[in-house]
Order: C-alpha cells, then structure tokens, then sequence
C-alpha cells in the first residue's frame, strides 16, 4: 500500500456554502512560485505565464492559509470561510 | 448590538480556558468558534502535557476515557534513526527518566487525544460555567474607536461590545491583525505541520505498540523529522518546517517517511489506512512579540507561545488564557483597558509563568532546533554519529576491542563538521540554561587545563586504520 496512490480528496471533509475566501492579485503576483509549491492540496496552477487557483478550491482547501502566508508581495488574500462551512478534521 | 464584559474570538483551548476562568469571575462572557463545534478545525492532535494535570488537577482529573475515547498515554517514545538512504540504523526508546519530578509527568510524556474530542470538552466547562458560546460563526472584524477595541463584528454584521477582547483566534489570527500587532508571521516564526491520520484497530495498537505511543522519525537525507502520535484507535504522522523551507510539495517529504520500508511493515502490522489528511499553521519562534494593545490582548498561537523547542502550544495557550483573565478583571475592576494597564498582562507572563522561562532560553532553544531537525546537511552526520556511538558496540564483526577502535575512528571522521554546529548551537543552550551556576564552571583555576587537554584528547583518538592486505 502506497500512500502516493491515495486521492486527497477522498481522505478530507468538506462543509459546503461559503462563499469565496481565496483569491489573487496577478497584479501584485511576481511569479515566485511559492503558493505552488506549498499547497498540499495543488489548488494553485500556472496557466499561460499566470498563477490561478483551482476553480474547486473551496471543495478541496484544507484551510492552512499557507499559501497567504507565504506570499511575499501580499497578491494572495485570505480569510476563512463562512462558519459552519469548508473543511471539517474528524480526527484532527 | 450586544454587550458584554469580555469577547474572546476562538474555541480553541486558550479560547475555552479564557471563557472559563472569565465566567467563574462573574464576568459577562462571550466566546466563538468558526467550526460547527470547538476542535473540528485543528488538527494538532495532540499530547496534553503533563503540566495541565499539575497546574489544574481538579479539571484534569474529569477528562476520561467516557468523554474522550480516543484518549491514549504516551508513556514511551520511540525515536527512529533514519540513514539518507531510507534505513533505521538505529532506535531508542525513551520514557520519563529520573529527574522527573511528579506525577503524572513520571507515568507519560503526553496523554494523547482527538482535538475533535478535547476541544468540545474544554468549551463545554467554559458555557457550563456560564459563558455564552457562539459556534458556526466567523468572526469578521474588529470594532474600534479612538484607537482602541471596543467589540467584534461576525460575518453577519452583527456587534459584540466588551471593553477587552482577547484574541484566542489562533495562528491566523484576524484580532493579531486588525488590532495592528502583526500583518504576516516573519517566515521562520511559522511552519507549515502536513499530518495524516491513519486508522488502526484499538486491540492492534494496544498489543503492538503497547505502551509506546510516541515516535520520533530522525531523518538524514533532506526530509525533516517527523513525529507520529497514537489515539485510541488511529495515529498521526506529520512533519513541519519553516515557511521558506519547503523546496518541494510538503506531501512529498511526508510521503517519503510514510513509504519508509520499516514505516509501511508498521502499517502492515497494525492493519492502518489512511483516513484523513491534515495541514495546519504552527507558530514557532524565538521569541514572541507584542501581545497587546489597547482592549486587546492575544493568547496562544494568536500570540505565538508555542515553545521554541518542540512547539507544545495546548499548555501555554490555556497559561496565557489564565493570566490575560487575570488582567482583564483588574482592568475591567479599574475601568482602565489602555494598553498601559494591559501591558501588565505581558509582564506576567514574562516573569511569572512558565511561558517566560520557557522563551526566557527561547532563541536557543529555537535555533537548535532549526539546526538539526529540520535541517538536512547536519542530519546527514548527526544520525550515523549517534547511531555509531551509541550501538556500535553491539556488533561481533571483529574482537571488541577492535571495535572500540573503529568506532572511535568513526566518530572522529565526523567531528570536523560536527563541531561547529555543536559549538554554535549547545554552548549557548547550555550557558543560557546555567547561567546562575556559570561562575562555578568558568572557574579559571580549571579552564586553562580543559582548554589543553581537548587537543590532546583528539590527538589520541585513532584515525581509521589503512586496511591491512592478506595475502591469499
Ligand atoms: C500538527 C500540529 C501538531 C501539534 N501538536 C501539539 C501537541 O502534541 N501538543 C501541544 O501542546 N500542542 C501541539 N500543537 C500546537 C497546538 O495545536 C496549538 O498551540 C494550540 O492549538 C493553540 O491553542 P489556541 O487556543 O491558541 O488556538 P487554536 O487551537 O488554533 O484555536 C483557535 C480557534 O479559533 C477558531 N477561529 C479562528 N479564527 C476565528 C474567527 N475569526 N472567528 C471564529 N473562530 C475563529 C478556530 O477555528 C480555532 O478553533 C500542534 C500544532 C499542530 C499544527
């Protein structure tokens, strides 16, 4: 058994209703890379020369912000989502 | 609008320990928790360390196993030594040694449990108390005037009032930020903590880890050491680093112990599956910053009390939740919540708790940490020195004293890299950690002799012997 075979999404709770809570300034966005590198999730891609988030991110965010965090030049904004909503840690 | 005395933002168990101690002062408590119920949003499942048990036996004694089922002691550890190429070379176990001084510190090193059980068991004394919880609910901003905190307001546009707020909201922490005491962690006083949760049947966990309910994978070759907690019936196994640390996806450093040959004959035997997949911020710094202005004071992570060495931050959140009370009463018994009255809050837990002599060695302790764990060049001689020193003997390759010898050699080898590290980083320790009794060793009468003798005890050292040919 390998871990590396395992869907994340299969292995996480999610609450749906919220409304968006990630999001990105491309202006401000200096391509570093680091939001890539970071998500575990992979909810962040480059597409022509652009970083963009995952259209599906609020079914799959694990809500860790690492990703604000870690951005330098502050392109990326976030806040949680609505209460009650987004990911649940059954076993956290 | 409502009003209240006091308006603590987080359920967590800084949030929780504050609403409690808040509502048994009389005060007009109000607490809230995004989650649809306290803990379902952490994921630090944790050891409660034996501290909690000191420092509150009354309330301690109340968590069993009927309301926390997934409670387990960690009365060992055990701490894998992991070559760079994936092997155990070799295994210590560890439990509380001699020096310890009380129960139940002498009987486990932590008592492990579910966040999802140990959070909603913390709020639940709180509102038992009389605090008024508020869950499923986001708390969005802060009111000010004049500069000074005088409410929240939740995602709803609905007001809260209270002349003290107390942040217990945690690593990302919106009071920390709009009450102006920090934007963004500065990036190595925060780590990114990936962790997965595996099932494993009870009676399996019970019969093959009996009462090693702890582990720490010490890796060599470029991937952080993880740690590995046991529950009731499933375990954790994670691994942090600093912000800028991560060359490569954090799963994939995990993954890496995870797929270890020994880690996956582990899973084998305890019939564990992967259950649910975790990340988390942790703060971890040298020193914590400013914890307070004016109507506000922040508590736990919201603060960054986690300690510097191994990051216990259930402990200190639920000290600091104590002591910002304190305050706060005094403050509100005043009617002065300036952050002149409320920087008292900061003195006393610099000098009158355990999170102040814990930070009080803080930048050593943190840097050392820094220095090995996490940090793949010293690894990379850190594991073979010590497994080479401390099981090397246990061989029957050659007549033991040959052994000694070789040993010795070896060790040797790795001294020119390890000395600086070990330089920079334990004498400091060491001298913080002694300073009281630091005039009895610098004692001049000796120090020129130790200053010698080194020299002269490396130089007796063996070197490695050049193999001696035989002929055939
Ligand atoms: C993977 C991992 C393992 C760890 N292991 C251990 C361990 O073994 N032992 C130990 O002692 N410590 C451990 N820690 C550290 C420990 O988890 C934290 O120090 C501790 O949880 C801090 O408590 P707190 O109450 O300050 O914050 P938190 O526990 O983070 O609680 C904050 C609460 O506030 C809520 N919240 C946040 N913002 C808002 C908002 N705007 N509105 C409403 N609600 C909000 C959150 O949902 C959360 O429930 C670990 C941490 C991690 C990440």
């Amino acid at each position: 058994m390998n871990i590396n075979d395992f869907d994340l999404k299969s292995i996480s709770t999610h609450i749906e209703g919220t409304g968006d809570f990630i999001s990105i300034d491309n202006d401000k966005c200096n391509l570093c890379n680091r939001c890539l590198v970071i998500c575990i999730m992979n909810l962040w891609k480059k597409r022509e020369g652009k970083i963009v988030l995952a259209e599906d991110y609020k079914q799959k965010c694990v809500e860790c912000a690492a990703c604000y965090q870690v951005c330098e030049p502050g392109a990326i904004s976030f806040q949680y989502p609505a209460g009650g909503t987004g990911v649940v840690f059954e076993q956290g | 609008m409502k009003e209240y005395d006091i308006v603590i933002v987080g359920g967590g168990p800084g949030g929780s320990m504050a609403a409690k101690v808040a509502a048994e002062k009389g005060l007009k408590t109000i607490f809230f928790e995004r989650g649809r119920k306290p803990g379902e949003k952490n994921s630090s499942g944790c050891g409660l360390g034996p501290r909690m048990w000191r420092s509150w036996p009354d309330m301690m004694k109340n968590l069993t196993e009927d309301k926390c089922p997934s409670l387990r002691a960690g009365r060992f550890a055990r701490n894998y030594l992991v070559d760079k190429k994936g092997e155990v070379s070799a295994m210590i176990l560890a439990r509380p040694t001699e020096s310890v001084t009380y129960e139940p510190a002498k009987s486990f090193i932590t008592m492990n449990c579910y966040r999802s059980e140990f959070d909603p068991w913390m709020a639940d004394l709180a509102t038992n108390a009389g605090a008024e919880l508020k869950c499923s609910l986001l708390i969005k901003g802060l009111i000010k005037e004049n500069g000074t905190v005088k409410g929240v307001v939740d995602e709803k546009g609905e007001k809260y009032m209270a002349p003290i707020v107390i942040g217990a909201d945690g690593a990302v922490s919106m009071v920390a930020k709009q009450s102006g005491l920090r934007d963004k962690w500065y990036h190595d006083h925060i780590t990114l903590v990936p962790q997965y949760d595996f099932y494993a049947p009870r009676e399996k966990i019970d019969l093959i880890m009996h009462e090693e309910a702890l582990a720490v994978w010490w890796m060599a070759g470029g991937i952080p050491s993880a740690y590995q907690v046991f529950f009731g019936d499933g375990f954790h196994v994670g691994l942090g680093n600093w912000m800028q640390s991560w060359e490569k996806n954090p799963l994939y450093y995990l993954n890496y112990v995870v797929n270890l040959k020994h880690f996956q004959r582990l899973i084998k035997m305890l019939g564990a599956k992967p259950r649910e997949v975790q990340a988390h911020l942790l703060p971890w710094m040298p020193y914590p910053e400013k914890t307070y202005a004016n109507g506000v004071m922040l508590i736990g992570d919201a603060a960054g009390f986690p300690c510097p060495l191994e990051a216990e931050g259930i402990f200190p959140a639920m000290e600091s939740a104590e002591i910002a009370v304190e305050v706060a009463a005094e403050a509100i018994a005043e009617g002065d919540y300036s952050e002149n009255k409320l920087k008292e809050y900061e003195r006393r837990w610099q000098e009158e708790s355990s999170i102040g002599t814990e930070f009080d060695a803080g930048p050593q302790l943190w840097s050392v940490w820094k220095a090995l764990p996490f940090n793949a060049k010293n690894m990379d001689w850190f594991i073979p020195m010590v497994s080479e020193a401390l099981t090397g003997i246990f061989d029957w390759s050659e007549p033991h004293k040959v052994r000694i010898r070789q040993i010795v050699a070896h060790v040797k080898k790795y001294l020119p890299q390890a000395m600086p590290t070990l330089m920079s980083e334990f004498v400091p320790l060491f001298t913080k950690a002694l300073e009281d009794d630091m005039g009895k060793l610098m004692d001049p009468s000796i120090m020129p002799t130790l200053i010698n003798l080194l020299p002269k005890l490396m130089s007796l050292m063996p070197d490695k012997k050049k193999k001696r040919r035989r002929r055939k």
